[in-house]
């Protein structure tokens, strides 16, 4: 039961991916259609158009496994033997530095203005 | 019946490796590392490659369009929280991203990566559909840049919690916003794990980085790329 309803909600949610399709194509917009399906679900859901209840609980079950959804092109890796030379190695290498510097540099300046608002408002 | 047989086990393996890993959290046993592992070790016997594996499973891949689609519920039911913090999230978002795209080149740069490496890999750091379409745009292959995203992703998942102890970062904004930025859907999946605040700014940092970086793709990005052929 609990899976049907989880399924027939993933459906609902596809109308919103379609509609930012047609958005996509009417408008010719160099935004993905899901990025678009984001937004109009986003409105319907502020103007009560749609219930939070009709999507919950598929997007919950969405968001909780979307790992899943990366592990077929995370296969695709040993179509590029580029990446198993030096220079895929160093990529590699760069990509855990950078990624290190970004989170960082992100949390720090995240944090530094969160307390002084704090302070600001206390 | 072939292709149903292929999402059955990758559905069976996701979730072994994600039981794993929830119980040894040990890098290897990451699920984005040990289930396409396991999976080239099952199919290669079979003599399936990884064009036909990925066109059979393509009903998964799939599936990251609805889940984008997704993430406007947790945005609704946080609208309060988000605008109070708006101009927070801007603010370290911007910062996110050109450091993201200027260490990323820098790096390059230093390594000496060709071409194809360094432009597939200035979009990294933003959710797939998306750094899809940036890494087209600015002259990128969008599958180095898709295998990039999901390094970037393991990455960010796996030192996330150390940067946030080390740093000491106790803000459930400041530790969402991290994940968010620097590993996308990946960071945010990890922020579950903090709370349902963090998932939310992780979900938010995710969102602006995308459109953000969109936004370099028409300046800043094109700007550095020409200056590599100087």
């Amino acid at each position: 039961m609990k899976i049907l309803m989880i399924a027939l909600q993933i459906l609902f949610i596809h109308v919103f991916l379609y509609l930012g399709a047609g958005v996509k194509a009417l408008l010719g917009v160099p935004i993905p259609a899901s990025m678009i399906g984001l937004f109009l679900l986003f409105i319907a859901l502020c103007l009560k158009i749609v219930k939070l209840e009709w999507v919950e609980k598929g997007a919950g079950w969405l968001i909780a496994e979307l790992l899943l959804f990366f592990v077929p092109s995370a296969v695709g890796i040993i179509n590029y033997d580029d990446i198993f030379s030096l220079q895929g190695l160093e990529t590699i290498l760069l990509i855990g530095v950078s990624t290190f510097i970004v989170m960082g540099t992100t949390a720090f300046v995240a944090d530094k203005i969160f307390k002084r608002k704090d302070r600001e408002t206390a | 019946m072939i292709y149903a047989a292929m999402i059955l086990m990758t559905c069976i393996l996701y979730f072994v490796a994600k039981k794993l890993y929830k119980k040894y959290p040990i890098f290897i046993l990451h699920p984005l590392l040990l289930c396409p592992i396991l999976i080239i070790a099952v199919i290669l016997p079979f003599h399936v490659s990884a064009n036909q594996y990925m066109s059979g499973v393509a009903f998964l891949t799939h599936l990251l369009g609805p889940a984008t689609v997704a993430f406007a519920i947790p945005i609704y039911k946080h609208l309060p929280v988000i605008k109070k913090n708006m101009s927070i999230i801007l603010i370290s978002v911007t910062t996110g991203t050109l450091v993201a795209i200027m260490s990323s080149f820098a790096l390059s740069m230093a390594f000496q990566l060709n071409s194809n490496f360094l432009i597939s890999v200035l979009p990294r750091s933003i959710t797939t559909p998306i750094a899809i379409e940036v890494s087209k745009d600015i002259g990128g292959l969008p599958t180095l840049t898709t295998i990039f995203v999901i390094f970037t992703g393991i990455i960010g998942g796996i030192i996330g919690p150390h940067v946030i102890k080390f740093l000491s970062i106790k803000s459930p904004l400041a530790k969402g916003l991290a994940l968010g930025m620097s590993a996308h859907g990946v960071g945010t999946n990890k922020a579950r794990e903090y709370g349902e605040q963090e998932a939310t700014f992780s979900t938010l940092a995710m969102i602006f980085a995308a459109f953000i970086t969109m936004i370099w793709a028409k300046s800043l990005i094109p700007a550095l790329i020409h200056l590599t052929s100087i």
